[in-house]
């Protein structure tokens, strides 16, 4: 494992494009935080600005956040080391040179589940150094009173990693492939999830893909408005934790048996 | 032993039969040319033994099946170099390293090889492409492999390229290399392969030692102030075949062991002058066009 690991790192430690979204999650992730600064207050039921850099919120807030920043710097950047090797045909070289087809795909398995684990370590250290600074009477037990935010975030960001690596071994061009991933999640899945509440009804539409990844890190508002809507509408906005973990479980784990199906059986 | 065994291998690209039921075989030592026109099969054939290609139908085997992966014995090129580019060459070669395994990370006796020791801290998108043919040798012998094999390793050089890649290639086969080269440039095979294989539209024509793919047969060029008649007397000429007029001189093939001077005085005694007489072996070109019966992309 580590030295397919390690393989990776010299394959993309210099490359620019890698490096250059690297910079922009590691800064972008905090950096976002000022936001809150913007809103002095949100108008009632909703709490307190101040209250999303504050334990336990600012693991919510801070998760919703990462849910972009991993969505797209990151998504975008296993697609371009994958579809990278294809057009500089290193992917073909390391077949020829020795590399068997498993090990290759196991490699960009691990680097999928390292960045995410990387990810996941950042979002903790920033969300626990931001909570213990801003929250009164901060103390351990209260800073992971997170409802299992840190292994929500890692499942999160595994699922649309997994669905970056899933889109560039199927599609294998750079700029091709960023066009659907982005697309799928931001266009495509939105408007069938809307035909399907129009045309089928409100039952499972919480259940596509994307959406199941994203409900691991949702804004903490539309929790709250979960809680406080009224028994008028047949609709929750949000699936529960738990299902939203357990369906990207599942959802993981097709996108990498599509991507492991696709990158074994096809010519190089 | 047999370095290489294909069986029946066949290969298509929809309607397209690529390899049809290929037979090939490779011993210890010998430096094979896989010759064919473009589109004959040879990247295909080299890109399913190399495991990059699924084949439809056959098998083969490398190394008699004595390694659980034949791949790390073997260095290979095939169709261009392929490496990252905003890596330098030592950075480049370390990858090739590490994916085979081998902990050596001195490179300095291949970089020595194709002439880069200079360059070795340059990024690749900087080389020439002479520059990164060589690099590309250089990769192709880290760790020391059983058989090295080229696909086309002179495409797209300038005349100075060529001459370095082919005594780059003529250095690594007098190690005792087992080289297997993928070429449609004749010329480069006849000079440095001990071994051919033709094939076209993915069939076997011919596989041997270059002498006994090349006929016993004499080329002999020859001309007179008539060459209708001259025609009619090598037409009638024990031992003459394949007589056939081309501008101002005729071409045909006799046996080796023809006797020229004969020939000679003979046309004479027939009142036929001749203007121009050159007998020479028959070139692996010409029994290329023979087989493959078109001309090549030389």
């Amino acid at each position: 494992m580590f030295k397919l690991l390690k393989l990776e790192f010299s394959k993309f430690r210099k490359s620019t494009v890698v490096i250059l979204l690297t910079v922009m999650f590691v800064v972008f992730f905090p950096f976002s935080l000022t936001v809150t600064r913007i809103f002095e207050e949100f108008p009632p039921p909703f709490p307190p600005a101040k209250v999303f850099v504050q334990f336990s919120t600012v693991w919510e807030y801070l998760g919703y956040v990462g849910n972009w920043m991993v969505f797209f710097f990151l998504g975008v950047m296993i697609i371009y080391t994958i579809t990278l090797e294809v057009s500089y045909k290193t992917l073909r070289q390391s077949i020829i040179i020795g590399m068997t087809r498993n090990q290759y795909f196991l490699s960009k398995i691990y680097l999928v589940v390292v960045i995410s684990l990387i990810a996941t370590l950042y979002y903790s250290i920033i969300a626990f150094t931001v909570g213990y600074i801003n929250t009164p009477e901060a103390n351990l037990s209260l800073a992971f009173d997170n409802e299992w935010a840190i292994p929500r975030f890692f499942l999160m960001s595994l699922g649309y990693l997994s669905f970056a690596m899933m889109i560039a071994y199927l599609i294998r061009n750079s700029g091709l492939a960023v066009f659907l991933y982005l697309s799928l999640i931001l266009l495509v899945e939105p408007l069938v999830r809307l035909g399907h509440v129009k045309f089928i009804g409100t039952k499972f539409q919480n259940y596509y893909p994307m959406n199941c990844i994203e409900d691991n890190m949702p804004l903490p508002l539309l929790r709250i408005a979960d809680y406080i809507k009224t028994g008028e509408l047949d609709l929750t906005i949000l699936l529960s934790y738990k299902m939203a973990a357990i369906m990207s479980v599942i959802y993981t784990i097709i996108f990498v048996g599509i991507s492991y199906y696709s990158f074994i059986k096809r010519d190089l | 032993m047999e370095v290489l065994r294909i069986e029946n291998l066949s290969k298509n690209y929809g309607s397209l039969k690529a390899l049809d039921n290929l037979n090939l075989s490779v011993n210890n030592g010998e430096i094979m040319g896989i010759l064919g026109p473009n589109g004959s099969g040879k990247t295909t054939t080299l890109g399913i033994i190399l495991g990059i290609l699924k084949a439809d139908s056959g098998n083969f085997t490398w190394f008699e099946n004595r390694y659980e992966n034949h791949r790390l014995h073997i260095g290979s090129i095939l169709e261009t170099p392929n490496f990252f580019p905003y890596l330098n060459a030592d950075e480049n070669l370390d990858i090739v390293r590490q994916i085979k395994g081998v902990e050596n990370k001195n490179f300095d006796e291949l970089l020595e090889l194709v002439k880069l020791k200079g360059r070795r801290k340059s990024q690749f998108k900087t080389f020439s492409l002479g520059m990164k043919q060589r690099l590309a040798i250089a990769a192709t012998l880290i760790g020391d492999p059983d058989v090295v094999i080229f696909d086309e390793p002179t495409n797209g050089l300038d005349p100075e390229g060529i001459a370095e890649v082919r005594r780059t290639l003529q250095d690594i086969a007098s190690r005792g290399k087992t080289v297997i080269m993928a070429s449609h440039i004749l010329d480069e095979v006849e000079k440095i392969c001990s071994h051919v294989t033709i094939i076209k539209r993915g069939k076997l024509m011919a596989s041997g030692n270059v002498g006994s793919i090349l006929s016993n047969d004499l080329t002999i060029e020859i001309a007179s102030s008539d060459l209708l008649q001259l025609s009619q007397f090598l037409q009638m000429y024990q031992g003459i075949t394949n007589v056939e007029m081309k501008g101002q001189i005729i071409e045909c093939n006799a046996h080796v062991d023809t006797n020229i001077a004969e020939l000679n005085r003979n046309a004479l005694s027939k009142n036929i002058a001749l203007t121009h007489l050159v007998a020479r072996k028959t070139r692996l070109e010409e029994e290329f066009l023979k087989i493959t019966g078109k001309p090549s992309n030389n």
